[in-house]
């Protein structure tokens, strides 16, 4: 629930949107990967990205699962991989993280319905189109998380999660193999796929 | 008083929700024109788009005759947050132009966001009608996160990330609605009536959570 202080303390990282799917393989590795991020506000404007780990495990991916950003704003995907996403251990660990090829995304596009039954993004490069599917939607939660309770260990964040039961990664017509697994955040189990919406990272003052 | 981190309320919507209120007189305690814009990406209703304004507010007619008037993209949506949230505001309390404004159907929308500093637009049309709401020389993002008690409605609990402007303008059809951006208190602390609101989501609260659920 909110403070009684209507302002929060600190200083805005990022705000937007920032849903993901994370698919696994029957060891518990993982399979692909996506998180895509509609940003608002940032200090380096608003943008649409797309982080993709088709072949997760490998440096380079292949044409049927790349390992890709694909962006509309250069200078947010900077900002982000710097300042956020390195601080994920998913994604930055991976051995693709410090070569990823960027390429612009030309079309992005939103259908359905977060609360109803399906929702996707559709990003949309020269030669790759990549579907994000969510199904089996689960009501929204609006989360207010402290530094020790988020990935970066850093920041306060406010969002509204959407958890999904069922979903896809769609590269160029063909879905990426792997099955979701289950995340727990702030003391509640989850799966490893999710919309967030209207999330904002608040760098605390304590640390400003 | 402490962080819960999985809020026990119910998620009602959530999006965009900036606004534009101007003052011919900044002596004159009324506004003379009101403009809300909406972008939904959640709500019980679907996704939507949507813009409300009023340029005479305490006229009960609407467009034509006046600039009072709704373009949206989802009439059934944007009904159920007036009636819960916009009629509860106290700008927007008792103006007969909210009831009388005339419906239109909106066919685009168009964002023209720039740096987010020194200009930022937003441009529907539908219906023979072009409206423009523009914000000029944006402060800083401020994180907000609001209490029932110290809510528009008093009904809700709000987080948002606002953005002063400090200047304005509506436009319609490419002429300016009347007056100037003013100061108010809001958030404790004296603000712009000019304002971008991001990622603004409205929670109804648990009523296991309140003192008074019982009583």
């Amino acid at each position: 629930m909110p403070l009684n202080e209507p302002i929060t303390p600190g200083v805005v990282d990022w705000t937007g949107e920032n849903p993901g799917i994370l698919l696994k393989n029957e060891d518990g590795s993982f399979a692909a990967m996506a998180l895509f991020f509609r940003v608002t506000w940032s200090p380096v404007g608003q943008g649409q990205i797309l982080l993709l780990y088709g072949t997760p495990d490998q440096v380079q991916g292949t044409v049927q699962a790349p390992n890709m950003i694909l962006s509309d704003n250069p200078a947010l995907t900077a900002y982000l991989k710097q300042n956020f996403i390195s601080k994920l251990a998913a994604f930055s660990n991976a051995p693709a993280f410090n070569s990823l090829p960027e390429v612009t995304a030309q079309v992005v596009r939103t259908s359905g319905d977060p609360m109803g039954h399906r929702y996707c993004e559709t990003i949309v490069a020269a030669d790759l189109t990549v579907e994000l599917v969510w199904e089996q939607l689960e009501p929204p939660r609006a989360l207010e998380l402290t530094p020790d309770q988020v990935g970066t260990g850093e920041h306060t964040m406010f969002t509204l999660l959407v958890p999904a039961n069922a979903a896809q990664i769609i590269v160029n017509g063909h879905a990426l193999p792997g099955q979701l697994g289950s995340r727990v955040q702030a003391g509640y189990e989850t799966t490893t796929a999710f919309l967030y919406f209207s999330e904002t990272w608040v760098i605390p003052s304590e640390i400003t | 008083m402490s962080r819960t981190a999985h809020n026990p309320g119910r998620v009602d919507w959530s999006g965009e929700n900036p606004g534009i209120y101007l003052k011919i007189d900044p002596g004159n305690v009324a506004y003379d024109t009101l403009a809300l814009f909406f972008r939904v990406a959640l709500s019980p209703y679907g996704r939507g788009n949507a813009a409300i304004v009023l340029g005479t507010p305490n006229e009960a007619r609407g467009w034509p005759h006046v600039p009072n008037l709704i373009m949206t993209d989802n009439q059934r949506m944007m009904r159920w947050i007036i009636d819960g949230w916009v009629t509860k505001m106290p700008t927007f309390v008792g103006k007969a132009g909210l009831g009388a404004m005339t419906w239109l159907d909106c066919d685009s929308v168009e964002k023209r966001p720039g740096d987010l500093k020194s200009r930022y637009s937003e441009t529907l049309r539908g219906s023979g009608v072009t409206l423009e709401m523009i914000w000029r020389d944006m402060g800083p993002p401020l994180p907000v996160e609001v209490t029932k008690e110290n809510s528009a409605t008093k009904e809700h609990e709000m987080y948002s990330v606002f953005l002063e402007a400090k200047s304005a303008q509506v436009k319609i059809n490419g002429t300016a609605l009347p007056g100037q951006v003013a100061e108010r208190q809001f958030f404790g602390r004296t603000m712009s009536t000019a304002f971008l609101a991001f990622s603004e989501t409205w929670v109804t609260p648990s009523q296991k959570e309140s003192p008074h659920a019982f009583e």
